[in-house]
């Protein structure tokens, strides 16, 4: 599904088919002028019966009052846009239950000792979630304050410029997962290993992306504000304490694909409560879920901890 | 604009297409009625002629009868010194207008100057009420400058291209959904009056200039760091400028109100129906409040000072 029609003559960045100026720095897309060189009396007709049309205000069209027929005006377009690549489940079913079992056995002393052997999976279900996927280059105007340079005061402001490219950016628009569950997933995928079509496992849950084409779009924008964000108080300012990051971003060449993500879904039962755990459909090492705490266990480490540090401080006592 | 005014008003003669009827139009109209067969022209001008061709309309959503209503209940909710025979005017039958207005854009680049101030906690020394000598902490705060540069897009900012409605009038109407843009036909001004853009566009540009820099300047305020800021200068080059000609969709309504006065313009925005209009004073109701309210508080001054020489 290609939308693009061309690209924005001043940022480069793609014009899509119903867009009548450019979303990303407002420039008016061009169509062909045809030359009006004569005096012109144009009386509008009806295309089906022939009768003088009138704009009017209810309809928000030129209307026939005769045939009540209305005309179609170009307007700014903002349609429901779905995924156009699919990334292969590269995980199977008993595959991804396996890793929740040996995760379940991974996660340390604190969690109850038979969690492993009486965790009851429940359901094994395969989803395939939707997220955009953006390249842009952007001038990021930024100013913050930092321990560099600092005086009589903690903090130092500091300004700057610099260039800045993002590749394959990842964007949650999923609903059935949570922002950390996705930005947990989201590295284990190989976006070059996307396809136009997709056969997912049976009874997979098919999200569709539900945001019209301008919210979206202005979810990607504050997604660039926040990677560009986190780039500059990593790379850019100067000294090891940071606060009050901000940045401007020039957008150039703005590209997004809207893609669907594999993914496994667990839910396991550990003594009458059901717990949710995700695999990445491309990487059955990536699992990330809820267990429950042993907290038997973490009691015994307080009152362990509370005796040592009693001994420690009879045996300071006595040796003085 | 004062060429135009100066020079006899060249009146448009064209026949009408359906019937054959000669009809007259003023030159800064762009649309017709033919008053033998109700139907409505469209008068287009070479592109050489000095008009510009809009490039973008909003349509109107509020129709006739419900822009006379808010019209009515604009009119009805002004203030205690607004004349009586202007609450009770009824507004002449409004005309549907489509108002010509310029939407400019740029980049912008900036060189800015700030002095910052960083806040820090000194401890000293003072002695409290009863004389001892304590040790206390305050905030005070150090002013570090801090030079750089920015750039981003300015996007939407309207001026009116108008002779007939004033900038400060349509501001009070603003704003107008831009998301609803319509690319400019022809075929939208069916049936009601669309203005030519009579304001020269270099000069809608300074404003639109003028109102860029304003907005570039609240930007960059919130863009300084620190716990304060202060003396914020800055210099701003705007390129890649565009000014494309839209038209807004206005309800204009005449109220007579008193003979020998001018009619009073109402301007109903005909997209979302926000009313605007400079209301007449009345002197005398003026008068007369003030003049009860000196009554009420010399009563109260009497009262107070009889109660207190008891």
């Amino acid at each position: 599904m290609v939308i693009a029609i061309g690209s924005c003559e001043r940022c480069e960045s793609p014009i899509e088919q119903g867009d009548l100026r450019c979303a990303i720095c407002g420039l008016c897309v061009s169509v062909e002028q045809e030359e009006r060189d004569v005096l012109a009396i144009e009386v509008l007709r009806c295309e089906d019966c022939g009768a003088v049309v009138e704009y009017e205000a209810e309809h928000q069209a030129p209307h026939c009052a005769f045939c009540d027929a209305t005309m179609r005006l170009e307007r700014i377009e903002d349609p429901v846009e779905q995924t156009e690549l699919y990334l292969p489940f590269a995980v199977h079913g008993p595959e991804a239950s396996r890793t929740v079992k040996r995760w379940l056995g991974s996660l340390g002393w604190f969690r109850p000792a038979d969690l492993r052997e009486k965790a009851r999976v429940e359901a094994v279900r395969p989803l395939l979630w939707v997220g955009w996927a953006f390249d842009a280059e952007a001038t990021v105007s930024w100013t913050a304050d930092s321990n560099a340079g600092a005086r009589r005061s903690a903090w130092a402001p500091h300004a700057g410029q610099v260039q800045l490219r993002f590749d394959d950016i990842v964007v949650s628009a999923s609903r059935g997962l949570t922002e950390e569950e996705a930005a947990f997933l989201t590295p284990s995928y190989d976006l070059s290993s996307a396809l136009p079509e997709s056969e997912p496992p049976q009874e997979t849950t098919v999200e569709k992306f539900d945001v019209q084409r301008s919210q979206a779009r202005g979810r990607i924008r504050s997604a660039i504000r926040g990677v560009a964000a986190r780039i500059i108080e990593k790379d850019h300012v100067p000294g090891t304490h940071t606060r009050n990051v901000k940045v401007e971003p020039l957008i150039r060449a703005l590209v997004t694909r809207r893609y669907s993500f594999p993914a496994w879904v667990m839910a396991y039962r550990y003594e009458g409560k059901v717990y949710r755990a995700v695999v990445s459909g491309q990487d059955a090492s990536v699992v990330l879920g809820k267990a429950p705490w042993s907290f038997a266990r973490i009691a015994l480490a307080i009152i362990g901890g509370l005796i040592l540090i009693a001994g420690a401080a009879a045996a300071i006592a006595l040796g003085s | 604009m004062i060429d135009q005014a100066l020079s006899p008003p060249e009146m448009l003669e064209i026949s009408c297409e359906n019937c054959g009827a000669d009809l007259i139009v003023e030159p800064a109209l762009k649309t017709a009625e033919c008053p033998y067969c109700a139907s409505t022209s469209i008068v287009e001008r070479p592109a050489s002629g000095g008009h510009t061709e809009p490039v973008y309309a909003l349509g109107f959503v509020i129709g006739r009868d419900r822009a006379r209503e808010l019209c009515l209940a604009w009119i009805k909710s002004r203030g205690l010194f607004t004349p009586k025979s202007f609450k009770t005017a009824p507004p002449e039958r409004g005309r549907g207008l489509y108002s010509p207005a310029y939407l400019f854009c740029a980049v912008a680049h900036s060189e800015y100057t700030c002095q910052i101030g960083e806040n820090y906690t000194e401890t000293y020394t003072t002695t409290d009420s009863k004389g001892r000598v304590v040790v206390r902490t305050r905030t005070r705060t150090e002013h570090r400058s801090l030079a750089g540069r920015s750039a981003s897009y300015v996007r939407d900012v309207l001026v009116t291209a108008s002779a007939g409605i004033s900038n400060k009038l349509l501001e009070q109407v603003e704003p107008f959904d831009l998301r609803a843009l319509l690319r400019y036909t022809p075929a939208l001004l069916s049936g009601w009056i669309a203005e030519e853009a009579s304001v020269a566009r270099e000069e809608c540009r300074a404003l639109a200039r003028t109102e860029s820099l304003e907005k570039i300047g609240q930007r960059l305020s919130r863009m300084m760091p620190g716990d304060s800021h202060s003396d914020l200068r800055y210099s701003t080059r705007l390129e890649d400028e565009v000014t494309d000609l839209l038209l807004l969709p206005i309800w204009v309504f005449a109220v007579k109100h008193e003979t020998d006065a001018e009619p009073v313009q109402i301007l109903v925005n005909g997209q979302t129906g926000e009313v605007a209009g400079f209301v007449p004073r009345s002197w005398t109701r003026i008068l007369g409040v003030t003049l009860i309210v000196l009554l009420l508080a010399l009563a109260v001054f009497a009262v107070v000072g009889a109660a207190l020489s008891f």
